[in-house]
């Protein structure tokens, strides 16, 4: 029983971290049609450069968030404007082959210059854990979750607050409307852009106190945060967040009881299944353009 | 395009590779460099793959970005059969001859293309993708976890070659070499046949394909297995040629990428384009692994420097290059040639009457009783919106029926719900005696109902006359193999350009015309398939009033010929000059149904849609 609790546990800390990282997919998604395969390289390039700043300055790698975030968003403000800026409108294949090319130019870069070795944030917290009771939770994992919560919030306040909440949350509705009403949806499209990049920074800093990376990792990343924003539904904010807390449960439940090398496999198969018995995901509406178009 | 213009652009990719395929076969007895045959073998595999993969991705427009999955398959199964099932003693030696097992490698991929292809083409568009890449990570993780099988982890190791020394890696090449010739002519096959044709009208408008009578779930069913079964047997031969496999390797969604590279460096939906694409990238490839490290100071070619330099001519060509070298050539040759000639959009139309459909007349004479169309309280909701709410409508034969109704009342959605496009919630349909509401569109569009877009949907890749050829009257096997245009059938759809009066667009590409040219071949198409029943969304929708005209005149003599007619449309005074009975549709509902005279005086109707001022306007026209 305590083992069983110990492991749901587990899993929604987890769970919170991949809400954070699906949620940048999820909004890319939702606004401008393209699945940015790279985000998964995104977080390996965050959690690399975490991983420098925290050994060779000693800064918290829980804190680099503050740094790396910032960062991100300029790289993903860029990566729109040099590349995805220019396939708007073409079939929906071409943005996850694009976005394919990219994510191996990523690891090649971060190959070279960190090399393809195993990789990971140790701060001094690092194997020490809290204990409740019969279950210890270790603390990287429970501050990660806590900070990903915390820029979830944070984002969520610029979705309902801002006028670049507004926006983007009208051109994902209705795209030519909202040019209508005066929103420059390439404007949206970028900050939307480099906003869901930016997660992937606070939550690629995280990721790197919680597992060892290295430069191949970002198959096992996108592989998951796909599972989220099918399972969730495509373009749904809090379909994601629901589909990373049931993910991280089944994964820590499939590491547990039944093996660790399955557990890779848990979220394609949650997308084979769901694709095909449900593809509007739990909470993605079935629009009539799904049907026929 | 021409027929004429194209001829020259196809031979010229048809010389390319004939040249090639040429130098290959004889390259052997030119020279024995070990090198050179090693990425000449190498490149025969990824031709044989990027050829696969046009068939479903090129061709019917499905792209997959997991197409490694059955050259692994492939693998796997020569491996496993030659060493654990057959293994010691079957054929003598330790294991059986690899190379017995490569035509069950061939099957098994294309069973399992056969098996799963059903299953995930019911998605499209992103969930297409992502589900092909998600197969192929779990067919690895399968082979990676099923050691008792697989040996997991550890690989399989294959029996050395028992042929002589100095015959090389030569049996390999030639059997890649054969392997490639039998995908391409498998390719140039499908192209040309009716099965082909089908294809390119599921990549141009899957749902359009489905409702003018092509069997969509069997063609990409065939195109799935198709673009398997010659990856599957070069599998085999490639797990021999390599005597090791092991799951990452062999199951390598980086390869699949590779794959597509090629495709679309030579040219998606080409038949040649594949072949060009994979003799250009894999000899980049090999050479820049082996010479770089020379011509690199510091020797920093290694396998980052690889994904940066493949990733990065990948999003170029997606940016740049998206149509591939081939087709990009072509429109810049075609360009050319057209351009001081003057078009033909534009130009006056006649039309010539129709020679009369015996089986439309003959039927039309000894049909049963009742209405041809009944729909019965049909149901259909988006979310929380109840599109059609319970409509119950009947078209009696030999009439021109309206359908009428303010927008968004549900006009659209019942027409997609009475062809199949959509399905009902709730309800029936029947037709001709025959309940339909529970099979496929193509299924419908045999049975004789043919339907029009109000946006008009062709196949815009296609030329004029392949779009109206296209159509579909029934389903059989030995058809698929056909000629996509051939004699009778061509004939018949030039002399429906004629009736429609745009016969002397023929050739030209379906994207060209202008909407109300779409129209009209939209309608000659759909006649194609000799309908009983004609659907037509705003025929008379942003058409100038000549055109608007002909198309009454062309419905007036069609139903008199004996076909009946379902008409959406907005423009009045065409409706109430043609249409009897006329039917009025408001919030998913009927809400009036009768003669025009009948209608004009409801005052629900006036209420809903016509407004006060209709009828105002009418009296003071009358008086």
């Amino acid at each position: 029983m305590t083992q069983l609790i110990q492991t749901i546990v587990l899993g929604l800390l987890l769970g919170g971290v991949y809400a954070l990282l699906a949620s940048g997919l999820t909004l890319i998604f939702g606004v401008m049609d393209v699945i940015n395969v790279a985000q998964g390289a995104l977080i390996i390039l965050a959690a690399f450069m975490t991983w420098a700043m925290w050994s060779e300055t000693g800064l918290d790698p829980l804190l680099g968030v503050l740094v790396v975030t910032p960062a991100m968003f300029l790289i993903g403000f860029g990566i729109y404007m040099a590349t995805v800026r220019w396939i708007q409108g073409k079939p929906p294949s071409t943005s996850v082959i694009l976005t394919f090319g990219l994510a191996l130019v990523i690891e090649g870069v971060m190959g070279m210059v960190w090399t393809a070795t195993l990789h990971r944030s140790t701060p001094s917290y690092f194997d020490e854990s809290f204990r409740i009771g019969d279950i210890y939770l270790r603390k990287g994992q429970v501050y990660g979750c806590a900070i990903a919560v915390g820029v979830l919030a944070i984002l969520y306040v610029i979705l309902r607050v801002t006028w670049l909440g507004r926006a983007i949350r009208a051109v994902s509705a209705n795209m030519s409307s909202a040019r209508l009403v005066g929103v420059n949806p390439s404007t949206v499209a970028a900050l939307t852009f480099a906003v869901g990049v930016a997660t992937a920074g606070a939550g690629g800093s995280i990721a790197s106190v919680l597992y060892p990376f290295l430069p191949a990792s970002h198959y096992q990343w996108i592989s998951r945060l796909l599972g989220i924003i099918v399972l969730g539904g495509m373009g749904s904010l809090p379909g994601a967040i629901v589909g990373a807390l049931l993910l991280g449960v089944a994964e820590t439940m499939t590491q547990i009881y039944i093996s660790p090398q399955w557990a890779t496999m848990v979220p394609w198969a949650v997308i084979l299944i769901v694709l095909l018995v449900r593809p509007q995901g739990l909470m993605g509406q079935k629009l009539r353009e799904d049907v026929a178009l | 395009m021409t027929a004429a213009l194209r001829f020259p652009m196809r031979h010229a990719g048809a010389l390319a590779v004939g040249a090639l395929l040429v130098t290959i076969l004889i390259f052997p007895a030119i020279s024995d460099n070990r090198y050179y045959q090693t990425i000449i073998i190498l490149s025969l595999l990824l031709a044989i793959m990027a050829s696969g993969w046009n068939i479903i991705s090129g061709f019917a427009g499905y792209v997959s970005l997991g197409q490694t999955v059955f050259l692994g398959i492939g693998a796997y199964t020569t491996a496993i059969l030659s060493l654990r099932v057959f293994g010691a003693d079957t054929f003598g030696g330790d294991a059986a001859n690899p190379f017995y097992f490569v035509p069950i490698s061939a099957v098994v991929a294309g069973l399992f293309a056969g098996a799963i292809g059903p299953i995930i083409m019911r998605t499209r568009g992103h969930s297409f993708v992502i589900l092909t890449i998600a197969f192929l990570f779990v067919m690895q993780l399968i082979v990676l976890n099923w050691t008792e099988l697989t040996y997991g982890n550890r690989g399989i190791s294959l029996p050395l070659p028992t042929w002589p020394r100095e015959w090389g890696n030569l049996p390999f090449y030639y059997i890649f070499f054969g392997l490639l010739l039998i995908s391409v002519a498998m390719s140039w096959w499908i192209r040309r046949t009716k099965f082909g044709m089908g294809l390119i009208a599921i990549r141009e408008d899957e749902d359009k394909a489905a409702a003018v009578g092509v069997n969509t779930p069997v063609y990409k069913m065939l195109a799935y297995v198709a673009s398997a079964i010659w990856i599957g047997a070069a599998g085999g031969v490639y797990a021999y040629y390599l005597s090791f496999i092991d799951p990452r390797n062999m199951f390598d969604i980086v390869y699949s990428v590779f794959v597509v590279l090629a495709v679309l460096l030579g040219g998606r939906g080409t038949i040649w384009g594949p072949v060009i694409g994979a003799f250009i990238l894999e000899p980049v490839n090999q050479i820049t692994n082996n010479n770089f490290n020379d011509w690199v100071p510091g020797g920093i070619w290694d396998a980052n420097v690889r994904l940066i330099f493949f990733g990065t001519v990948l999003v170029l060509v997606v940016l740049c290059l998206p149509r591939g070298i081939i087709p990009s050539i072509g429109d810049i040759v075609k360009r050319r040639r057209e351009g001081g000639k003057a078009t033909e959009v534009g130009a006056r139309f006649e039309r010539k009457p129709m020679r009369v459909v015996e089986r439309a007349a003959e039927e039309a004479a000894e049909a049963p009783a009742g209405p041809i169309l009944e729909v019965r309280s049909a149901e259909k909701r988006f979310g929380g919106v109840k599109a059609v709410d319970g409509v119950n409508l009947s078209v009696e034969r030999g009439t021109i029926t309206a359908l009428i109704g303010p927008n968004g009342s549900g006009k659209t959605t019942l027409f997609n719900l009475i062809d199949g496009t959509m399905p009902l919630d709730r309800g029936e349909i029947w037709f001709d005696g025959e309940r339909i509401d529970r099979i496929a569109p193509y299924r419908r569009a045999y049975r004789g109902i043919g339907r029009t877009f109000q946006i008009t949907r062709l196949f815009r890749r296609m030329t004029v006359l392949e779009n109206v050829v296209a159509p579909l009257r029934s389903f059989s096997w030995l058809r698929l193999g056909a000629d996509a245009v051939s004699g009778p059938e061509a004939e018949r759809a030039y002399e429906l350009l004629e009736f429609v009066g745009m016969h002397r667009f023929a050739e030209r590409e379906a994207g060209e015309l202008s909407f109300g040219q779409g129209k009209l071949v939209e309608l000659a198409q759909i006649l194609m398939l000799d309908p009983k029943l004609i659907m037509l969304d705003e025929p008379a929708g942003g058409i100038n009033p000549t055109l608007i005209a002909h198309m009454e005149e062309m419905v007036r003599e069609l139903n008199r010929q004996g076909t009946s007619f379902l008409i959406v449309e907005h423009n009045m005074p065409l409706v109430l000059g043609l249409c009897d009975p006329v039917c009025v549709l408001a919030r998913g509902r009927t809400i009036c149904e009768g003669s025009p005279a009948q209608v004009q005086a409801d005052p629900a109707v006036l209420d809903a849609y016509l407004g006060e001022d209709f009828a105002l306007e009418e009296k003071a026209g009358v008086t």
